[in-house]
């Protein structure tokens, strides 16, 4: 309160003026209260709990709540000072009723002389009506007639079109028993032919066969039984892993594809190469060795390995760039190894520019190898499962699965099973189909 | 070492398209005292190097070569400014020796070679070759390659003089070695390629195969 004095200039209690005396004896009073009121935190007390018992000016803590003034308690708002308005027990009438009967309610003068404001919510539905010529004309219809056309209209007009109430007091005594469908159709079409007599455009056209067909589905849909449902989740779940499995295959399918094409592409550089050789078969060692480069660089990059380019200008040591890429796996350059110690090669060979053509090469060539390997691993498995699933469903049939495949006799091509592949042999294939490499 | 005025160090850019390699070998010799040195425990004198493959005079080009040697040396990092590049030493343990060979173009970065120092004789190592006169010699070819070498540098690369006159020889038979291996290799790469062929051509069939009873299946 005393802040908003401040700021609205109000009254202000007069400061106390300050003596020297007054200054002094203050201070001295002050000294000795506070020192002796600022209690050391109580044993056991969290040091939080504690500083919130005591703010900046250290005083005491109070012993009982000492916010006994108003706070936050406001005096009540006053709103207006004008007297209440009069609400008054009154007659009125619905027009909606026929017989007139009165009604009271509590409502204010002032806004007397209304009509009764629920009174638009009584809408009447216009029920087409028609003559007996009209009817001999235009509405006979097989299976329906003059009589029970009547009734039906008479419904209508009774229970405002609510089809549902209507089947419900459907004299099904003098007429046979018909569906909401049949009702809603039969009426439709009278109205739709009624409206065009009287030169209408747009007229209503009820489609009895597609409501009966959809209230058929939804109550089958709605008759399942549980295991009809537990069915078809089950066949959902059928489809949906079928579809994925399919997926799948066609991935693999492009990935073996590409490999494929990457050994064809392999596959002819044997000749370029060798044109290559007899080229430049044993290069004069005493000839300065100023070749150029860029066309060799260029032939190293195949499929399995990418070595990178040393095209930056600079010198460099030949032999940095034997290194493998940073990208090849701790796998493949372990079988690249092992492949190279079973041939008897040096990991390191004398780095001329030939040689880390030709090893460079080499490894590259071993990594498709060893991916071949892997991928054809992955296909036997898989041919080998597919022939057990083809068996048990043809029994009697076979599945025949060409002999260079099964992986069982791969002695009779002549190799040594074993060997190099082994450590690359990642999938679980049945047996390591044995490389030609003896 | 004299240098023609007008290359200097930043005279020009470097000669596109040009390459000029340079084979060098590197490696060490040891002798065995025959026991063990009573003073400091050392047992063999060993001598780290640098040399051209070829007979020529490496300093046209080379401003210094720079041997890192184990920290238990005194002075650890030698540096040897003219021909001979060497380092003889005595010691009792092999470590790995840094050579850094800096060129005369601050343009050109200088490269950097690891060998590691060998004084005893191992079943297996390749590059190991044993003569009786000069104890055990182990060393690497290399070659430095200068891609677009800078102008001056290639003043400098292209003019070299003979380092002596008398036959320049090395310890080990690099040629026939080269010649050797490169064999092996290409060998070895046409036996890895006609596997990958008949890979290739089962991979095809069980591909072939895999296919054609997808589309069985899908007619069952």
């Amino acid at each position: 309160m005393a802040d908003v004095r401040d700021i609205m200039e109000l009254e202000q209690p007069p400061a106390p003026e300050i003596t020297r005396e007054s200054f002094i004896s203050e201070k001295q009073k002050k000294r000795p209260f506070n020192s002796t009121k600022i209690s050391k935190r109580p044993e056991g007390m969290h040091r939080e709990v504690f500083a919130l018992l005591y703010n900046d000016n250290k005083d005491a803590p109070p012993i009982f709540p000492s916010d006994t003034s108003n706070g936050y308690k406001q005096t009540k708002v006053k709103l207006g000072m004008r007297k209440p308005r009069k609400w008054e027990w009154m007659p009125f009438t619905n027009p909606a009723r026929t017989d007139g009967a009165v009604f009271h309610h509590w409502r204010r003068p002032s806004d007397e002389p209304k009509e009764y404001p629920f009174a638009k919510f009584n809408k009447k539905i216009d029920i087409p009506s028609y003559t007996d010529s009209i009817y001999q004309q235009h509405l006979q219809t097989e299976g329906w007639t003059k009589e029970e056309t009547d009734h039906l209209m008479d419904l209508a007009r009774r229970f405002d079109l609510r089809f549902i109430v209507m089947v419900d007091r459907y004299d099904t005594e003098k007429f046979p028993k018909r569906t909401v469908e049949d009702l809603k159709e039969r009426y439709y079409k009278i109205c739709g032919i009624i409206a065009k007599l009287n030169g209408e455009k747009k007229i209503y056209h009820y489609d009895a066969d597609h409501e009966r067909r959809r209230k058929e589905q939804l109550k089958r849909l709605y008759e399942r039984t549980a295991e009809q449902m537990e069915e078809e989740q089950f066949l959902i779940n059928e489809l949906k892993k079928i579809e994925a499995r399919k997926k799948e295959r066609e991935r693999k399918t492009q990935d073996l594809q590409k490999l494929i094409s990457q050994a064809d592409s392999q596959g002819e550089t044997p000749r370029k190469t060798e044109k290559k050789l007899q080229k430049k078969k044993l290069p004069n060692p005493s000839r300065p060795s100023r070749v150029d480069t860029t066309h060799i660089l260029q032939a190293v990059e195949t499929a399995g390995i990418k070595f990178p380019d040393y095209k930056n200008s600079g010198a460099s040591l030949r032999s940095q760039r034997m290194k493998l890429p940073a990208n090849i796996g701790q796998k493949k350059s372990k079988g690249i190894e092992q492949m190279l110690q079973e041939m008897n090669l040096e990991l390191n060979p004398t780095p001329t520019e030939e040689m880390c053509q030709h090893f460079n090469e080499l490894r590259s060539d071993m990594v498709l190898l060893m991916e071949l390997k892997t991928a054809l691993g992955t296909c036997e498995f898989e041919l080998q499962s597919l022939r057990h699933q083809f068996e048990a469903l043809n029994p009697g049939k076979t599945l025949t699965i060409p002999p260079q495949l099964l992986s069982g006799n791969t002695d009779n091509d002549g190799n040594k099973a074993g060997g190099t592949g082994e450590i690359i042999d990642v999938v679980g294939s049945p047996g390591t189909p044995a490389g030609s490499m003896t | 070492m004299s240098l023609p005025t007008d290359f200097g160090p930043d005279s020009g850019g470097r000669m596109k398209g040009v390459c000029i390699v340079k084979p060098i070998v590197y490696g060490n010799i040891a002798r065995y005292f025959g026991k063990k040195r009573e003073e400091d425990g050392h047992t063999h004198q060993w001598t780290v190097y640098v040399k051209p493959y070829f007979n020529e005079d490496m300093s046209a080009y080379v401003k210094k070569v720079q041997f890192k040697l184990h920290e238990s040396y005194a002075n650890q990092n030698r540096i040897v400014v003219k021909p001979p590049y060497e380092i003889s030493e005595t010691g009792w343990g092999e470590f790995e020796i840094v050579i850094k060979i800096h060129f005369h173009d601050p343009n050109e970065r200088p490269v950097t070679m690891y060998h590691i120092l060998k004084l005893f004789h191992t079943g297996s190592g390749n590059d190991m070759t044993l003569e009786q006169s000069k104890g055990l010699v182990s060393e690497s070819y290399d070659e430095i390659v200068f891609q677009d070498p800078t102008q001056l540098m290639h003043h400098l690369l292209t003019n070299t003089k003979q380092l002596t006159l008398g036959p320049w020889e090395h310890n080990t038979n690099f040629e026939e070695k080269k010649k050797k291996t490169l064999k092996s290799i290409i060998e070895a790469k046409q036996k890895v390629k006609l596997e990958i062929v008949v890979l290739k051509n089962r991979l095809k069939l069980a591909k072939e195969i895999s296919k054609s009873q997808d589309n069985q299946q899908f007619v069952v």
